[in-house]
């Protein structure tokens, strides 16, 4: 009965990275600490360390994780992508950045939050390119963003998608 | 977190052989939500020494349609379980309180079977660093019954332990309406005998059995479910009050009837007085009516919350009319 993997093989934002389990992570350790702490990547953020903020959300498999509830160990021959995976041009990073319309507002003040939405923007995108504002608000309801800039990440995402699709029409 | 012992189970026999090794000691994790949020605030007096990874074992992640039953096993996710299409067709209840369950990272990480076997909510319970030793932490009292008790039970408190805290899963009623069976490692329950509220523990499950599946058996063409979520908030919210309802109908006429309702009680709780108010009647506002107030008729709320049993009424009520109009009729 082999049970205990030693070695822990994660692919972090299309690297593969091999971890020694005791030596550089322990059973207990999370996935948002071992993304953070062992190895830099602070985008995302860990606010309530316990499911209910959205602020540690990453993609793994493709899917919109929370790494503050997925044990390090548990990561192990999955695909991990946080916001330092996105390129700088990403339609969903510029859609957020350039936020700023009349009677929405934009999409960030304090930006706390931000990582956390535009990881979970992007599986949503993946998934449905053109997502209406109730499945926009449906696919984003696990995230919190304490300045209440709501109206200005949905406007974000529904912008976002029109880029995606601009941008697939060039090429 | 305190540090642990980790280990992937390849098969449910391991994975029992583990539980047995650590004797009450040791964990199944799979999605971790409910578990890990525990651990980190080490509400409990004792700290498992070991979680046993069921994620690594095969073939638990498969949405079976059988003859006469769809099967789901222990690692399917609540997102796959609020999507799957014949789910949401037959058995409307289920994929609908799938759906309403806290959000979406958590419904693509928790399982169904995870669902059903999480802990309480109750505020005392979970206050971090073990503050209140409550009677299901072996102590010697229920602090909500002076407390406050907001969110705990208006039926009574469980028979063994006088403890007033709800089952918080919206899962939960929807399987017991749908009369669903639990499967573990040893053998099958009724979704409704599943639940068992003890010290320690809020499901019939000893310490060595684990949950493999959830079966559900297809039901009559002209039956039609429906559920139902009363929180503050829309999303990552438990439930003040849910119902689900399960409802055959012949000619306009009631057959069969099941409803249930959770957070309200300290186990999901057949409304059986509604149920039976329902038999051989027409579905209308009146009946409907009847039936809510049926379902409420032995309520006991606790000084703090008399204004779920208004609430748990108007759910019933709208879950039986959610049932009213009948499959692609």
């Amino acid at each position: 009965m082999s049970r205990k993997e030693n070695i822990i093989n994660i692919k972090v934002n299309e690297k593969w990275c091999e971890f020694s389990l005791d030596r550089d992570i322990t059973s207990n350790m999370t996935l948002s600490f071992l993304l953070r702490e062992k190895l830099g990547l602070t985008g995302l953020k860990v606010s309530c360390d316990e499911g209910a903020c959205g602020a540690c959300t990453v993609l793994m498999d493709g899917k919109a994780v929370l790494s503050c509830l997925t044990l390090a160990v548990q990561a192990h021959g999955h695909e991990i992508i946080t916001i330092e995976g996105l390129a700088e041009n990403d339609p969903v990073v510029k859609a957020f950045s350039e936020q700023c319309e009349p009677g929405y507002g934009t999409a960030l003040q304090c930006g706390f939050c931000t990582p956390g939405f535009v990881m979970s923007t992007k599986a949503l995108l993946n998934e449905n390119p053109k997502p209406s504002l109730s499945e926009v608000k449906e696919a984003l309801s696990g995230h919190i963003c304490r300045c209440g800039c709501y109206a200005g990440i949905a406007k974000a995402v529904l912008h976002a998608g029109e880029k995606l699709e601009a941008g697939g029409k060039k090429s | 977190m305190k540090d642990f012992m980790h280990f992937n189970a390849y098969s449910v026999d391991e994975a029992v052989a583990l539980l047995s090794r650590y004797g009450g000691n040791a964990g199944i994790i799979a999605g971790g939500t409910d578990l890990l949020g525990k651990m980190k605030d080490r509400i409990l007096p004792s700290y498992p020494e070991a979680l046993i990874n069921i994620k690594t074992i095969p073939g638990l992640d498969q949405i079976e349609n059988k003859e006469g039953m769809i099967s789901i096993g222990a690692l399917v996710t609540l997102s796959r379980v609020a999507e799957h299409p014949v789910i949401r067709k037959e058995f409307t209840a289920l994929a609908e309180a799938a759906s309403r369950t806290a959000s979406p990272h958590l419904r693509n990480m928790g399982t169904l079977a995870g669902n059903i076997c999480q802990d309480i909510r109750c505020w005392y319970y979970r206050a971090p660093q073990n503050r209140f030793s409550c009677l299901r932490k072996g102590g010697g009292r229920c602090y909500a019954i002076k407390g406050d008790n907001r969110y705990h039970s208006i039926f009574g408190g469980s028979v063994k332990a006088g403890c007033f805290a709800v089952h918080p899963s919206d899962t939960a009623p929807a399987l017991i309406a749908l009369n669903a069976r639990i499967i573990t490692s040893r053998r099958s329950i009724s979704a409704e005998t599943f639940f068992n509220v003890g010290v320690t523990h809020t499901t019939a499950l000893s310490n060595d059995e684990i949950v493999t599946a959830i079966q559900i058996p297809t039901s009559a063409q002209e039956t039609r479910s429906a559920f139902l979520k009363f929180a503050l908030r829309k999303s990552i919210d438990f439930p003040i009050v849910n119902c689900a309802a399960s409802i055959t109908q012949k000619n306009s006429m009631v057959m069969h009837a099941r409803i249930c309702l959770n957070a309200v009680s300290v186990v999901p709780r057949r409304a059986e007085k509604a149920e039976e108010a329902l038999i051989n009647r027409t579905i209308d506002e009146t009946t409907a009516d009847e039936a809510a107030v049926a379902a409420v008729a032995d309520a006991k709320p606790m000084e703090g919350n008399a204004y779920m049993v208004p609430i748990t009424r108007t759910l019933v009520r709208r879950a039986i009319l959610a049932c009213r109009e009948i499959h692609g009729g």
